[in-house]
């Protein structure tokens, strides 16, 4: 065996690397923590609408909206991109809305295509879900998607 | 095998086994969802199936990891596990706690489930991956805690070895960093930033340890070189794992609300990534060409290095084919992603925990060395089966993800999402077949256990 | 571990390359990651050169041009250390070690004035593409030189101790290398980030 090449040095290299590349990323995610109120449009979560946002991300979260649908980008490939689906119609709520209440509310039976499940959302949980998908769609993403079909 | 404790890892190899068939039938429903998409529905929605196919994924190669971590801590030190019985207790709790939860998801929509199991006291549901109920996600803490309790014991006890060691700090790491998952802001830009602190430090991070020593394990049982130099081997290839892990995060901070220059951190580093795989696989590769004997088990070896070679193409390959965020602009959150996902978690996670139930489960049965040559036969058949089948499905996804990015994103009038995925129906049928191939070599896979089972050892010399 | 290295050390004088051979896989990896940031951050100046070159007019050269000698010199004091260690010097290795971490500090010390100066302008990560760069890859360089120290201490404390010899002095190599690759990175951080125009 090499004596050049020792396994205390190999030990020595990760533990040192481990750690040098952990405080560089704390680093980083400090630098990250304080530009974020630039980003990520918290001025929204602090507006009057803010509850009704929260109640929104509640309701996408209890749904499991994730297991079908991206939010900018993450999460199944189901069924389209939400983050900015706001704009995608007309940067309008009204349109947001009424899209939801149309999809859910589908007959059962008959149609041969990818469906969305038949939640019984009342008009309040259908604006706050509206309220959020618009304040997801005002996050400043570095221009991403490429264009509004997400 | 030379701990009877050791025998603690048997239920949860067999479980994750069980898990493993829950998931590829799932898998299945899935794939026929994309090209019929009406299929089962009302009674199982695609976002149903998904949670059973990714979760019933997570907690067996947990599963996996922790049989693999019984069978291995005892022996690499050299003494009994501190509990057997603890393992065990943890093992049926655990698999309750799976049971109920996929109960859950199938039986009760799943905001009714959030309702049942108090996820108002403390919402942390609804995330992709981190769908557990919160009463589940603390059963999970606690089976962890125990595990490491009962690891740390032994290990402490016995002797220390480099893979022991780092076989416990990525199993700390990973338990440590689940953490994370109780944390859920309103602000999503906060919420997204952190669930990847779980989700990508694991795959990317922690688990690349555990990965790293369970191949070490095997690799000096069936090839016979000098622990010495595989320990080696080990730390530089983990070394290599955090040096381009670590801040490889940033390519999932491109597009959520974080700052630019993650673009450049997370390019760079993430470029990096596939260089530890890389290394894993050279080092596989050449453990095996100097061992210094021939293991009767040569199917465990077959396992072995096909997990380098796949961990290698599936995370460092397919990996960094969409990890320059020039190029993940188009591509990110399409069927490149998933086809990605696909191989990167057959080839360096499922394929680690076949390789040590190959390896460990003929020993733990009885066996001295290895199964029949029946067997092995069998299961050498579905190994190449379900790896065939896994490049199969990456490669259709692949060109769905191409064809989509071409389609939806890059055109000068792109098409809406639906229409587009009415283009890539072609692709979802392949896939499909590719996955009832898969399954099929699973079922091989799980017939290896049973047909041939009294048959005599193979010997070395009935290997050509 | 020791005790086997105590044994064969004998060779270490002429072994090429100098130092463990797994310290020169981490160096390779360093100078990957270094390489690519260099090759990265002239692909952006490229791309915005009045930007990069209004700004560049905006760091302290002359603590840069005091950076540059300190560590330097501190190579130097490096390459004495070791020297002294092939004569089995211990106590006048530990003394240049100790001057070459002194000579990192002083790095440590100007550099933190220079961000110091910038934070309090307000200037961070998000101002513009030529401070993400510099700062990234000076702040990326800064760690690596407080490694670099530690790595040096540790040797010297070794050192001190009597763990090296003239025949057996691996250590002392392995951290030399290291030093010299810190130093190596800031000559060509040096002239891109602070001179080339």
């Amino acid at each position: 065996m090499s004596e050049a090449f020792t396994k205390s040095m190999a030990r020595n290299i990760f533990y040192g690397g481990a750690f040098f590349f952990l405080l560089l990323f704390l680093a980083l995610t400090f630098d990250t923590i304080n530009a974020l109120p630039k980003l990520d449009n918290r001025a929204a979560l602090e507006s009057p609408v803010g509850p009704q946002i929260a109640k929104g991300k509640h309701l996408w979260e209890v749904n499991n909206c994730i297991g079908c649908h991206t939010l900018l980008g993450e999460g199944a490939y189901f069924a389209p991109e939400l983050g900015n689906v706001y704009k995608r119609y007309g940067s309008n709520l009204d349109a947001v809305k009424g899209r939801i209440k149309g999809l859910i509310s589908l007959p059962a039976e008959g149609i041969p295509m990818r469906r969305m499940p038949r939640f019984k959302f009342t008009d309040e949980e259908i604006a706050a879900l509206a309220e959020f998908l618009k304040y997801a769609s005002e996050i400043n993403t570095s221009g991403w998607p490429p264009n509004d079909q997400g | 095998m030379q701990y009877q404790s050791q025998k603690v890892a048997i239920p949860y190899f067999v479980g994750a086994i069980v898990l493993f068939v829950a998931q590829i039938l799932f898998g299945l429903i899935m794939g026929l969802q994309y090209v019929m998409g009406d299929f089962l529905f009302p009674e199982i929605p695609f976002n149903v199936a998904r949670m059973v196919h990714t979760n019933a994924l997570i907690v067996w190669l947990l599963m996996g990891f922790m049989g693999a971590a019984y069978y291995l801590v005892p022996e690499e030190a050299e003494t009994e596990l501190h509990s057997p019985f603890l393992a065990k207790l943890m093992f049926w709790v655990f698999f309750a706690a799976a049971g109920l939860t996929v109960a859950g998801y199938l039986l009760v929509p799943y905001s009714t489930l959030a309702d049942i199991t108090g996820n108002e006291l403390l919402p942390t549901m609804g995330r992709e991956f981190l769908e557990q109920p919160t009463i589940t996600k603390i059963g999970i803490v606690v089976v962890a805690l125990a595990f490491l309790y009962n690891l740390g014991m032994t290990i402490l006890r016995g002797r220390k070895t480099a893979i022991n060691l780092v076989l416990m700090i990525g199993l700390v790491g990973l338990a440590v960093l689940f953490l994370f998952s109780f944390y859920n802001p309103t602000n999503l830009v906060l919420d997204k930033f952190f669930w990847w602190w779980v989700v990508h430090l694991w795959v990317e991070g922690v688990w690349e340890l555990i990965l790293g020593s369970i191949l070490a394990f095997v690799l000096i049982k069936v090839t016979g070189v000098d622990r010495e130099i595989i320990e080696k081997w080990l730390y530089i290839i983990i070394a290599m794992a955090f040096i381009s892990g670590i801040i490889g995060t940033g390519h999932h901070f491109f597009w959520i609300g974080t700052p630019e220059y993650w673009q450049w951190w997370g390019s760079i580093f993430s470029a990096l990534e596939p260089i530890p795989f890389f290394m894993m696989t050279i080092f596989a590769f050449s453990m095996v060409k100097q061992r210094r004997r021939n293991h009767p088990n040569r199917v465990a070896t077959l396992w072995a290095l096909g997990a380098s070679v796949m961990a290698f193409l599936g995370a460092g390959v397919w990996g960094f084919m969409h990890t320059l965020s020039p190029v993940n602009y188009y591509t990110h959150g399409s069927q490149l992603t998933a086809a990605h996902g696909h191989m990167a978690f057959y080839g360096a996670y499922v394929m680690i925990v076949l390789t040590i139930i190959s390896y460990a489960m003929p020993l733990l049965r009885g066996r001295t060395a290895a199964n029949s040559e029946r067997q092995q036969t069998l299961e050498i058949w579905s190994f190449w089966l379900m790896t065939i089948a896994m490049t199969l499905i990456t490669l259709f996804l692949t060109a769905a993800g191409i064809l989509q990015v071409w389609l939806q994103r890059v055109l000068d009038s792109p098409l809406p999402f639906m229409a587009a995925q009415d283009q890539l129906t072609v692709f979802y049928w392949m896939r499909e077949f590719a996955g009832v191939m898969f399954l099929i070599g699973l079922l091989l896979y799980i017939a290896s256990f049973f047909v041939g089972d009294k048959e005599p050892e193979a010997s070395v010399k009935t290997i050509a | 571990m020791t005790a086997t290295t105590a044994t064969i050390g004998c060779s270490s004088q002429s072994k090429y390359p100098s130092g463990d051979l797994a310290i020169w896989v981490f160096i390779l990896a360093e100078l990957l990651v270094f390489g690519i940031f260099f090759a990265v951050y002239a692909f952006a100046r490229m791309n915005n050169v009045e930007l990069f070159n209004e700004f560049q007019q905006h760091l302290d050269l002359n603590a840069a041009l005091i950076n540059t000698w300190a560590l330097i010199t501190s190579s130097y004091f490096v390459v004495r250390a070791v020297a002294a260690i092939k004569e089995g010097n211990s106590q006048l290795c530990v003394r240049w070690l100790l001057a070459a971490i002194a000579m990192g500090a002083v790095f440590l010390v100007v550099k933190s004035g220079e961000y110091a100066h910038h934070f309090g302008q307000g200037i961070n990560l998000s101002t513009n593409s030529f401070y993400m760069f510099y700062l990234s890859l000076t702040f990326f360089h800064f760690m690596h030189v407080i490694m670099g120290m530690v790595i040096l201490a540790a040797v010297a404390i070794k050192a001190h101790q009597g763990g090296y010899s003239a025949s057996d002095n691996t250590g002392v190599h392995t951290g030399a290398s290291y030093w010299h690759m810190v130093d190596l990175v800031w000559l060509i951080l040096f002239p891109l980030v602070y001179v080339m125009r």
